[in-house]
């Protein structure tokens, strides 16, 4: 975590160095005008500052001649001198020494020395005419350097541009790579894999340009936790970890509000006040932890807190309540799935107040905002011994990892993010539960429904009565996952996984819900991405 | 309630060490202002209980800012930042209704007590 320390540090050099800017430029100003009164007052302002922050951060070598120049300042302010002659070097071999002392604070490398340049000042202040020494003046002109900063800020707009420019750049390679097949000319097809190779590269380069650490965000949580805490009346720890781990600044910026919310939601119901945990037998003081890492191509944030955990029981009661599901079939899920209805819209609107399971204020929002990301959100919880959340988030936005699939003889993408697995299986390994496909995955009963059903056959009517009549030799199933629901796709083929560039659908086809965007494939062939969630939403609606 | 505080100074560095400092020993920041104008406005929107205000601002002089902020809001208390070797123009700034001065460069006890006391009286 960044201490107040480095941040004091941070902002003296940042303002320091745009201090010895603006004073070098007014100096240039005042040699040519020296009366300025405007001038003066602004240089005057600008050194008594540097003073004051250099002395409060500790560097009293920078102090003292920032208090020197100052002085000369107030005389030549005051009128008792001109800013003339071996004054006007003087002062400007002044500032580059303190140039120099400030740059040598940012590189932690070693303070030039600045005794003789005390002396000198000493002796103008005190009204001598005093002439800055030949060889340190040579010296000083052989060793000034122009020199830049190695950062340069961005903004985030551009960055935007160029991501957008490498997707398209990135579609018609794929489109060159086919036409180098098809037209079967070596030369064509070596140029092509050059510019494979290169166009990668850049891709790769323009996406790393724009992450950042997950530091940037963690570090505003200390004091959400701590102004929180306070609050509630809860006494609480944070421990964060995993701040280096690099992710997209979009992709960042999309979640702030959503990890703010859980963070919120933790503290203020998730923990116990110190009473109640005394009285479970735990200790007073809540632990809360944030945590960053990367998982193969995702970067997961995960919110976990040692207080009373989720009530199951309560959550399933009100899942009937709210209508989200019937009594008959709340009964028989587990938790997990009993989990997944504090992401449905509406699970807690009425009971913010009186929320009793603690837990459901607004998590719909959260999960919104990891929908619009194509992320995932997981909730894991221990009664008595608490909660976690983890968000599931894609590294960088506009390449998608996603599986091809084939259904009458289009192309479909569906996100990696929302795939768990794909299966090859015989009709006997189906069973026919309540007018759906069953078959077992992982030792858990998952529904199977024809795609085509879901896309091709328009009406809000319930999915026809399934039959094993209808399956004939080997299904190809691929199992999308959405809010810890499984459910199985029956597809005509598995094309092959590619990354994908997703675009958004133009008008009029916007307003469908099903297709998150799309994407040209590299032979040209225009590629509808499947919505994972929505698609779930739709199976939920019409089943049978 | 937590008194509420205006801090006037030009120096970012400088602001955020003085809301550290406050905010940590329970006071209410209520805004900052970089230069005389911004103070004048920010402290006839937020009345603040205290003003912390840096004797060299870069349009006005932290002498102008306190006459107008004692007329416009003289509920508010002022209390002068200043560095070492600006005594003439504190003494000018207590005659004209500052409380206090607090000398940069801060120390975090220094500052409290100085805005504590001022505070209280």
């Amino acid at each position: 975590m960044k201490s107040r320390e480095d941040e004091y540090r941070e902002l003296f050099m940042a303002e320091a160095l745009e201090a010895y800017d603006d004073m070098s430029r007014h100096l240039s100003e005042l040699e040519r005008a020296p009366d300025d009164k405007s001038v003066l007052n602004e240089l005057f302002r600008l050194m008594h500052n540097l003073k004051s922050s250099a002395r409060s951060m500790g560097h009293t070598a920078i102090g003292e001649v920032a208090h020197h120049l100052e002085s000369l300042f107030g005389q030549v302010r005051a009128s008792e001198r001109q800013f003339t002659g071996s004054l006007v070097r003087v002062i400007f071999n002044g500032l580059d020494i303190l140039g120099a002392m400030i740059r040598a604070v940012g590189a932690n490398a070693e303070m030039p020395d600045s005794s003789g340049l005390l002396n000198l000042l000493d002796r103008a202040i005190a009204g001598e005419e005093v002439e800055v020494a030949v060889e340190s003046e040579t010296e000083e002109e052989s060793g000034r350097k122009l020199e830049l900063s190695d950062l340069v800020y961005i903004q985030v707009k551009k960055l935007d541009k160029l991501l957008n420019l490498v997707g398209e750049l990135v579609i018609d390679r794929d489109r060159i790579l086919t036409l180098a097949e098809e037209l079967d000319s070596p030369a064509l097809r070596a140029t092509a894999r050059h510019l494979f190779r290169i166009s990668d590269d850049l891709q790769y380069s323009v996406m790393d340009a724009r992450l950042v650490g997950v530091g940037t965000l963690l570090n505003r949580f200390p004091r959400v936790v701590r102004d929180v805490a306070t609050s509630e009346g809860k006494e609480v720890e944070l421990t964060m970890n995993g701040q280096d781990t690099q992710i997209d600044r979009n992709v960042l910026q999309v979640i702030a509000d959503a990890l703010l919310h859980l963070v919120r939601n933790a503290v203020s119901h998730g923990l116990e006040t110190p009473a109640e945990r005394v009285a479970a037998g735990k200790n007073p003081t809540g632990q809360l932890s944030l945590v960053a890492l990367t998982e193969r191509e995702d970067v997961l944030i995960q919110v976990s807190d040692d207080g009373k955990g989720i009530d199951t029981e309560v959550v399933r009661k009100k899942a009937i309540e709210r209508g989200l599901t019937t009594a008959g079939v709340a009964a028989n899920l587990d938790d997990q799935a009993v989990w997944s209805f504090l992401f449905e819209p509406g699970f807690s609107t009425a009971s913010q107040v009186t929320d009793i399971s603690g837990r459901g204020v607004g998590l719909d929002v959260v999960k919104r905002a990891l929908d619009s990301l194509g992320g995932q959100l997981r909730v894991d919880s221990e009664p008595g011994k608490g909660t976690t959340f983890t968000l599931v988030l894609p590294t960088s936005i506009a390449v998608k990892g996603a599986l091809l699939v084939e259904l009458d003889g289009r192309a479909y993408a569906v996100a990696l993010m929302h795939t768990d697995t794909v299966l090859s299986l015989q009709p006997a390994q189906f069973s026919v539960v309540g007018g759906l496909f069953v078959t077992h995955v992982q030792g858990r009963a998952v529904p199977v429904v024809p795609l085509a059903q879901l896309l091709l056959e328009e009406g809000d009517e319930p999915l026809p009565l399934a039959s094993k009549d209808s399956l004939h030799g080997l299904q190809n199933v691929l199992i999308v996952n959405y809010n810890n629901r499984r459910l199985g796709l029956l597809v005509d083929k598995f094309v092959r996984q590619q990354n994908i560039v997703v675009k958004p659908l133009s008008k009029p086809l916007d307003h469908i819900d099903l297709f998150g965007g799309v994407t040209l494939l590299g032979s040209g062939q225009m590629c509808l991405v499947l919505d994972v969630p929505a698609l779930t939403r739709l199976f939920l609606a019409r089943r049978p | 309630m937590n008194k509420r505080i205006l801090i006037v100074d030009d120096s970012f560095y400088m602001r955020t060490m003085l809301k550290n400092m406050l905010t940590d020993a329970g006071y209410e920041v209520v805004g900052e202002a970089a230069n005389g104008a911004q103070a004048i406005e920010m402290a006839e929107s937020t009345t603040p209980d205290l003003i912390t205000l840096d004797v060299i601002l870069p349009d006005n002089t932290g002498l102008d800012v306190l006459k107008s902020l004692r007329e416009k809001v003289p509920a508010s208390k002022v209390v002068m930042c200043s560095a070492v070797g600006q005594e003439v123009i504190v003494t000018e700034a207590i005659e004209n209704g500052a409380l206090a001065y607090i000398v940069k460069p801060f120390s975090e006890e220094k500052v409290l007590e100085i805005v504590n006391s001022a505070l209280q009286g």
